[in-house]
């Protein structure tokens, strides 16, 4: 997800080809070539831009839904529905890679959340993130929280300092709602990363862009990335 | 003088054998260079295939002058065309219709992009409002807001459309999957 504007003029994306399995897109007013995963452009005349991330989230309808009641759904284009029934990703995921990475930590095509902080570049496995949520991990020096929702799906990432302070989480047991209690202040903390109880109530925590993506893409783009284990 | 004038008109025969020779070079090689044009990007540039970086800089930068390479390619084909017509016996009128084919055909497909042939975009981006909207919960969506602007654009359109141009809370942004 990108911002849309480069060298102070609004640009409108399309499809231009591939890349190893990444897509090529054009700006309908330059022509410039860019790679959607990098947000760079790699040829034409805004050649070495670079659009500004806009931060997204990629979460189950219901918990959007329950988060942004008041929001707008992309509506289906009519002539197109069938063919969101074919379930491309599940089809392109048959084919075989391109590039793999033999030797690495993990498959091509396991899917990751990686994260890119101070320099530094962190792939977090989804099923990892599942499975241990919260996840307290460091990037480029910073403390960061890595979550997965109360719908078991979605994951979100933050800076883990509220006022300069380093702050550690512990997952509420005994609780139907999904809660974070902090161990400073003893507040309750919601999947939003905001505070709903005790001394910090109604403060968020930093929102950290985190992109998911298969193994073998996050790596090509990101070839000095460690990879998060526990 | 005999001798002189048989000379002359051998002279100007080969004048135009070689002159109609030159011709059909011209012409081969616009009818080449139009089709190159056209398919060595849509070559390189394929799906499930390895692109080196190199490989994909050439394909994008001949891609990029195609549009117009290729229609002047396509222009000289056809006044290589209009030339030798005339001259040409039944064969080589064969080899102009198809030259002509190719490179027009070429120069057609450079300006078209099949891309969008298969993965049609969304023109304009329609919304419904959340409580209206028939979808499973469990299914993904990605989410953006900008100034109490919130948006979700369903993983299962995403995947098919890949690009969304939308403006979210006065924002211009490029949705991409």
């Amino acid at each position: 997800m990108w911002k849309r504007t480069a060298a102070g003029r609004v640009l409108h994306f399309y499809l231009a080809g591939i890349n190893n399995q990444n897509f090529l897109m054009r700006d309908r007013e330059t022509g410039t070539w860019w790679q959607q995963i990098s947000g760079k452009a790699i040829l034409g005349p805004l050649k070495g831009a670079a659009l500004e991330l806009a931060p997204s989230d990629e979460l189950s309808f219901g918990l959007w839904k329950r988060e942004s009641p008041g929001g707008q759904v992309l509506a289906a284009v009519a002539r197109d529905q069938k063919e969101y029934d074919s379930k491309w990703e599940a089809e392109v995921a048959k084919h075989p890679v391109v590039i793999s990475f033999p030797g690495t930590e993990l498959k091509s095509r396991d899917l990751v959340v990686g994260l890119e902080l101070s320099g530094e570049a962190r792939a977090y496995p989804v099923e990892a993130i599942l499975k241990q949520s919260p996840i307290q991990d460091r990037v480029g020096g910073n403390p960061v929280l890595v979550l997965a929702g109360p719908d078991g799906k979605s994951v979100r990432a933050f800076a883990s300092r509220l006022d300069g302070f380093e702050m550690e989480f512990f997952r509420k047991s005994a609780s139907d709602d999904f809660l974070l209690v902090d161990s400073m202040g003893g507040s309750e903390w919601n999947f939003r990363g905001c505070a709903v109880s005790g001394s910090a109530r109604g403060r968020c925590l930093h929102a950290l862009p985190a992109i998911k993506d298969y193994w073998f893409d996050w790596r090509n783009y990101h070839p000095e990335t460690t990879v998060y284990r526990r | 003088m005999d001798f002189l004038e048989e000379g002359v008109v051998s002279d100007t025969m080969a004048q135009s054998v070689r002159k109609s020779r030159s011709f059909w070079m011209m012409f081969a090689v616009c009818v080449l260079a139009a089709t190159i044009l056209f398919l060595i990007p849509a070559y390189i540039i394929r799906p499930f295939r390895y692109q080196s970086p190199r490989a994909l800089v050439w394909a994008i930068t001949i891609r990029q002058h195609a549009p117009f390479g290729s229609a002047l390619a396509a222009c000289i084909t056809f006044l290589m065309a209009w030339v030798l017509w005339s001259r040409a016996a039944r064969a080589g009128k064969a080899l102009i219709v198809l030259g002509a084919l190719l490179a027009t055909g070429s120069a057609i497909m450079s300006r078209l992009n099949y891309f969008e042939w298969m993965f049609h975009p969304v023109r304009q981006p329609n919304f419904a409002p959340a409580g209206s909207t028939k979808l499973d919960s469990g299914e993904m969506v990605l989410a953006l807001s900008f100034n109490n602007d919130a948006r979700a654009y369903p993983v299962r359109e995403m995947a098919y459309h890949h690009i969304v141009n939308d403006v979210v809370g006065g924002i211009p942004v490029a949705v991409t999957y």
